[in-house]
């Protein structure tokens, strides 16, 4: 026995002692304290799809690919645009051509970094025709091309009528078809001129985003041609970006090592960066929990865990992480149908009634709602615009949404309620509301049809407070919300078929101007994403709502014309999303300011409402000691100096 | 027996066939707009849809993709993932997860049995008294609980006790595999334990047990010579099919770690509507399935040759 028992503690201690010897985990910091390598995650729904910058759309591979690819610009912590591959970039005939001096010396690395070509403008001619043409790129990453640069839009039909194997012969090369058509050319190796449809005094910030993004001919004939591009992985690929793609296990992690080419030779990079997945964000805390990652989001039950006891290890470091870009509004439903296909006349005819829809927009408290993704300072999920707080600033250093929350005359916050909740006012829009509405035949309680996915707790959880929040203050005599599911899409099972009341739905900017953001809820033209989409306005009936609808339309065409003045253009912009707000076209719900533990200082991340460069881990301030609380707070002072 | 294996071997073929075909219309059933994600249908014109779906092959007639399916079936070309990893080819995402779940599960299923049916044959020997208790204990622990629950109880012990890192990395395979393969054989152990235990006890019933303890025959040679090796014949059954879904992985246990095996793969392929991975995947289950079953058969005749698959006088 005594024997069995030395076997099994050599086992054991054998066991500890190799797991000791592979000291993973990232607290090892150098001299100063920092980091050199960071452990980050990502939760298994959001695993990465596509290698190919040119080929995605979404944030989950951008936000990686973002870190082995360089555009011409990036943005910094402020949110501002910083030179990237183009070291110069200029209008001078008010956004309507756009000059980008690309500096000398980029390089593309292979995988294991070693120098394959210089980057030179002829990269982003090819680029872009790979983005524009239809049959090597599926369509994706054309809207802002085809709006913005003259002849896109015409090379993508061109190129749709071709058969594929004339489509995927085509290049960007002097002469080319592509060249004759579209809006760009390269008069040197490091000169970029685009040429634009109209006046885009924005054009700039469009080109943080993937489609302005380079590609090399020459990668392309050593992968074998057009067709080799799509399926290459991380190994064959090549890269310009502060690291290489080193790693890719679907499902499990992603390495990346840091580009010794990289142009910037003064900037701050990690050695590695290793993203492991993790089924979910409590997975991903208890790594965190056992030093495997540097920082972890939380779920609403371990915040509050952490929080409510003081001697929890980690209730000190819980610090409050900067917004993500999306400014969520609850969006309404004016052409609201019934599951046989016809339309729901009661919620029609309420929702197009104003003091009805002024009713909610005054009258939702969603403090409750809000805590869901910052227990400790809910407030700080608030949102009173529609446009994203941070997105612009004018020349005086003002924000935007400053500009529009002035207009509508919002007080500002006290710190303990939240800014737009007027109780008095919501009653006597529903007095209102109810009196209008009765006369034209609506019954009461209104129902309000609600969404959200089956199975999901988190969801439900959501769903419950929002109902409570609704009877709270505008009672269940006058609304009440009715809590649907749908099995696995939104958009199929409730958005198309038109089932929903009203949805909350985030949007974030693809460049940075307000158009982005207002151009998407305007009356009757095509490219509004939330109208043709959401809200279902060009169905309406209502002549009132319509006519709202129009002059809102009217001012933000008007805000569009206005290219050489950009206070101006923003104070104009500014007038239409206080009108719309005005009138509760939309109600902005909330903004996500969740909280997390770090060893990262995110006031030093790039920080912007556009283009896809926030997680770029570059120029990080990193702390092999967990941040706190305290420190934080002096970061955020410190920002907002 | 070679015209038992050449017909069993043709039957197969049929068989996954079959389910090749059924799987292939299923998915061809869905409606188009599953191919696309969240974002493309709201943002894509109807039009370029159709263009997407005209360049996948997918508004071809069906028996035209079908026999196009068959001839990609005979070319072992399994297409391009379309959502899992873009553009890459099928064969290559799952011949990387498949190399780790094998691994993982074939070390698993060599310690499942070396220590299950041991601990099958010792319960025997000390038939209701402490060990017995304690395998029994065991066994209907890990049946009771589920398994998330006695994964957790490893990963904690495993985690915060030894130190052994709570997800799989592909820089310290080895170590990084423990725990997910002490889970994936927690319940194996159990299972063989429970059969050994049971089998062995129904031979130390019968007559020429008691036939072989009347002649003297010592304890060590009935138990091993008889017991077991008669015990152990239907167990063998289900050991050839147990390596093969090995290859499978384990949906559970694989997601609970982040090992990047076969076990996800095919949840994972179904919730983003990746059509050629589902095939592909639903070819190689249906495949490992039915040759487990005709190696088990074919291992058991081989312990047994009282055991006859063919001709009147088989048993089965």
């Amino acid at each position: 026995m005594k024997k069995k028992s030395r076997v099994l503690a050599l086992v054991l201690a054998a066991v500890v002692a190799l797991t000791a010897c592979g000291g993973q985990g990232g607290k090892g910091g150098d001299k100063s304290g920092e980091l050199k390598d960071l452990y980050t995650f990502e939760v298994a729904q959001r695993e990465m799809e596509n290698v190919f910058i040119l080929n995605t759309e979404m944030a989950n591979d951008l936000n990686v690919l973002c870190n082995t690819q360089e555009g011409l610009l990036e943005t910094d912590p402020k949110g501002q645009l910083a030179p990237a591959v183009a070291e110069k970039w200029e209008t001078t005939d008010g956004g309507l051509t756009w000059t980008f001096n690309l500096r000398k010396g980029v390089k593309w690395v292979d995988v294991k970094g070693n120098e394959k070509a210089d980057c030179t403008a002829q990269d982003w001619l090819t680029g872009l025709e790979w983005v524009m043409n239809s049959w090597k790129n599926e369509a994706k990453n054309t809207s802002m091309p085809t709006a913005l640069i003259k002849g896109a839009g015409d090379y993508y039909n061109y190129t749709k009528d071709l058969k594929k194997e004339e489509a995927m012969a085509l290049n960007a090369d002097k002469g080319s078809k592509f060249q004759e058509m579209v809006g760009i050319e390269a008069p040197d190796d490091y000169t970029l001129v685009y040429h634009c449809t109209d006046n885009a005094p924005y054009f700039a910030t469009v080109a943080t985003s993937a489609c302005l993004y380079p590609l090399s001919q020459a990668l392309i004939d050593e992968l074998g041609g057009t067709d080799k591009v799509r399926s290459a992985n991380n190994e064959k690929l090549w890269y310009n970006g502060p690291y290489t793609l080193t790693s890719y296990i679907q499902g499990n992690e992603k390495i990346l090592t840091k580009n010794k080419s990289y142009w910037d030779k003064d900037a701050k990079l990690f050695n590695t960066v290793t993203i492991k997945i993790t089924e979910d964000t409590m997975a991903a805390y208890k790594l965190y929990e056992t030093g495997e990652l540097d920082h972890a989001d939380l779920d609403e039950s371990t915040v509050r865990k952490i929080a409510d006891d003081k001697d929890n290890e980690f209730h000190d470091q819980l610090v409050e992480k900067l917004p993500r870009k999306y400014s969520y509004q609850m969006h309404w439903n004016y052409d609201k149908r019934n599951e046989d296909g016809s339309s729901d006349k009661n919620w029609n005819t309420a929702v197009a009634n104003e003091a009805f829809r002024q009713s909610i927009y005054w009258g939702l408290d969603l403090t409750k709602y809000w805590s869901r993704t910052n227990y400790v300072n809910p407030l700080h999920c608030e949102n009173v615009a529609y446009t994203m707080k941070g997105l612009l600033y004018t020349s005086d250093g003002t924000e935007y949404t400053k500009l529009v929350t002035d207009k509508i005359g919002l007080p500002e916050s006290d710190g303990k309620s939240p800014r737009r909740y007027d109780k008095e006012k919501a009653l006597a829009y529903k007095k209102q509301a109810m009196e209008e509405l009765k006369a034209k035949g609506v019954t009461f309680p209104i129902e309000i049809d609600y969404y959200i996915i089956g199975g999901s707790q988190v969801a439900q959880d959501g769903a419950t407070v929002l109902a409570e929040t609704f009877a709270e203050t505008l009672g269940d005599d006058y609304v009440k919300l009715k809590v649907d599911t749908y099995v696995s899409s939104n958009t199929k099972e409730v958005i198309e078929p038109r089932l929903q009341s009203f949805t909350i739905n985030g949007w974030g900017a693809d460049y940075g101007d307000p158009q982005n953001y207002l151009g998407q809820e305007t009356y009757g033209e095509d490219g509004a994403y939330y109208s043709n989409n959401y809200s279902n306005i060009n169905d309406a009936k209502d002549k009132e709502l319509i006519a709202t609808y129009k002059e809102f339309t009217k001012m933000v065409n008007k805000a569009n014309k206005i290219t050489d003045d950009m206070d101006k253009r923003y104070d104009a912009y500014a007038e239409a999303e206080a009108f719309m707000l005005n009138h509760a076209l939309t109600v902005p719900a909330n903004l996500e300011v969740a909280l997390q533990l770090t060893h990262v200082n995110d006031y030093t991340k790039t920080n912007a409402m556009y283009g896809i460069c926030n997680y770029k881990y570059k120029n990080w301030t990193t702390s092999a000691e967990a941040y706190t609380a305290e420190q934080y707070e002096k970061f955020a002072e410190e920002a907002n100096k | 027996m070679f015209k038992y294996t050449i017909k069993r071997l043709l039957q197969s073929l049929v068989t996954v066939l079959v389910v090749a075909t059924i799987v292939f219309l299923l998915m061809r059933m869905l409606p188009t707009d599953y191919y696309f994600s969240e974002d493309q249908l709201m943002k894509l014109t109807e039009a370029q849809k159709q263009e997407q779906l005209a360049a996948a092959g997918l508004l071809d007639p069906i028996p035209e993709q079908l026999v196009r399916f068959y001839g990609q079936i005979l070319r072992f070309d399994f297409g391009e993932s379309r959502r899992i990893q873009s553009g890459v080819a099928v064969i290559e995402v799952i011949g990387s997860k498949f190399t780790i779940s094998m691994k993982n599960g074939c070390i698993a299923l060599v310690i499942s049995l070396i220590v299950g049916v041991l601990l099958g044959i010792l319960q025997t020997r000390h038939k209701d008294r402490l060990l017995d208790h304690i395998g029994t204990g065991y066994t209907i622990f890990v049946n009771a609980v589920p398994s998330l629950v006695s994964y957790s109880l490893v990963l904690v012990f495993g985690s915060k006790v030894l130190g052994l890192p709570s997800i799989y990395s592909s820089r310290r395979p080895e170590v990084s595999s423990i725990l997910p393969i002490v889970c994936l054989a927690l319940a194996s152990i159990a299972s063989y334990a429970l059969w050994t235990r049971r089998y062995m006890v129904d031979e130390l019933n019968k007559d020429y047990i008691k036939l072989a303890r009347i002649k003297g025959m010592s304890s060590k040679t009935i138990m091993v010579k008889h017991v077991f090796k008669n015990a152990f014949v239907p167990l063998a059954q289900y050991i050839p099919a147990s390596f093969l879904y090995t290859i499978g992985g384990s949906l559970l246990v694989e997601r609970f770690f982040s090992v990047p095996g076969m076990g996800p793969l095919l949840t994972d392929s179904i919730i983003r509507y990746d059509v050629n991975v589902v095939q592909t995947l639903a070819i190689i289950y249906a495949a490992l399935g039915i040759i487990g079953v005709f190696l088990g058969d074919i291992l058991m005749m081989l312990l047994d040759p009282r055991i006859k698959l063919t001709g009147r006088g088989g048993t089965r």
